[in-house]
């Protein structure tokens, strides 16, 4: 059975967390294991799970909520693996944030959203203040599913 | 899940080996484990990193607090053996050009 037989624009696949740190690695394992699928290269589903767990861990250190809402689409039209990480905390604004000071980094933290955004071909963050926030993550299928019927 | 193991290399420099994977849920116990490494050893500090499957920025701020301990007296953290997407992280933050980052001990 080829990848394009596997995975179907219809199929999207959603999963809650708790906000709690021992569930990172649930996410982190379940989005690399439906990205396998979609025939990426080892390099490529690392960079998956480290921006997906940036993702949910931005969450769980800055919301006050008590759920993670996932949800993947493996392969749609637009030829993207697509990650929504949502939650329904106060909302923020990702333009303002400051970038990271690389030369002089803090321990503090603060890049983890530099770093989803180097990882991953598109990022959007959605964000309404006291309404949540959706960060949208995009990676380029490979190229062997981009001239298949994935539709 | 995370584990370590300690050694005293020739030259008397303190190395702590990271196995399994650094992020939120570990963070807490790598940094206990790792300040207080620091605050046992003298001289530049090694963090083998060969066993190290999975960090993010949670792992990667705990690597900084201890370089900034480290530094603190003068001395250097050497991160040793990455493997490849932690050498990525690496690369792309910068990081290896604010840690001394070694193939081995030898290098």
């Amino acid at each position: 059975m080829s990848n394009c037989q596997q995975v179907r624009t219809t199929e999207v696949v959603r999963l809650e967390i708790p906000a709690l740190p021992a569930y990172v690695g649930v996410a982190r394992l379940t989005l690399a294991a439906i990205a396998s699928r979609c025939g990426f290269d080892i390099e490529a589903l690392e960079d998956i799970k480290v921006a997906a767990a940036e993702a949910v861990t931005n969450v769980i250190l800055h919301c006050d909520c008590s759920h993670v809402q996932i949800e993947v689409e493996p392969c749609v039209d637009s030829g993207y693996f697509v990650m929504r990480v949502s939650d329904t905390g106060g909302g923020f604004c990702a333009d303002k944030l400051e970038k990271p000071n690389l030369a002089e980094p803090s321990e503090e933290g603060g890049l983890g959203i530099f770093i989803i955004r180097s990882l991953m071909d598109e990022v959007e963050f959605h964000s309404q203040a006291r309404e949540g926030t959706v960060v949208v993550m995009k990676k380029r299928l490979p190229n062997q599913l981009e001239d298949c019927s994935c539709q | 899940m995370i584990r370590f193991t300690e050694s005293t290399l020739k030259d008397g420099h303190k190395s702590v080996a990271l196995i399994g994977e650094a992020d939120i849920y570990t963070a807490n116990t790598i940094k206990e484990r790792l300040f207080q490494a620091v605050a046992e050893s003298t001289g530049d500090f090694y963090i083998d990193l060969a066993g190290l499957e999975y960090i993010d920025s949670t792992g990667l701020g705990i690597l900084v607090g201890v370089l900034k301990r480290v530094r603190e007296r003068g001395d250097n953290v050497v991160l040793v053996n990455p493997q490849p997407q932690v050498r990525k992280l690496l690369r792309i933050t910068s990081f290896d050009k604010v840690f001394l980052v070694k193939e081995d001990y030898h290098e």
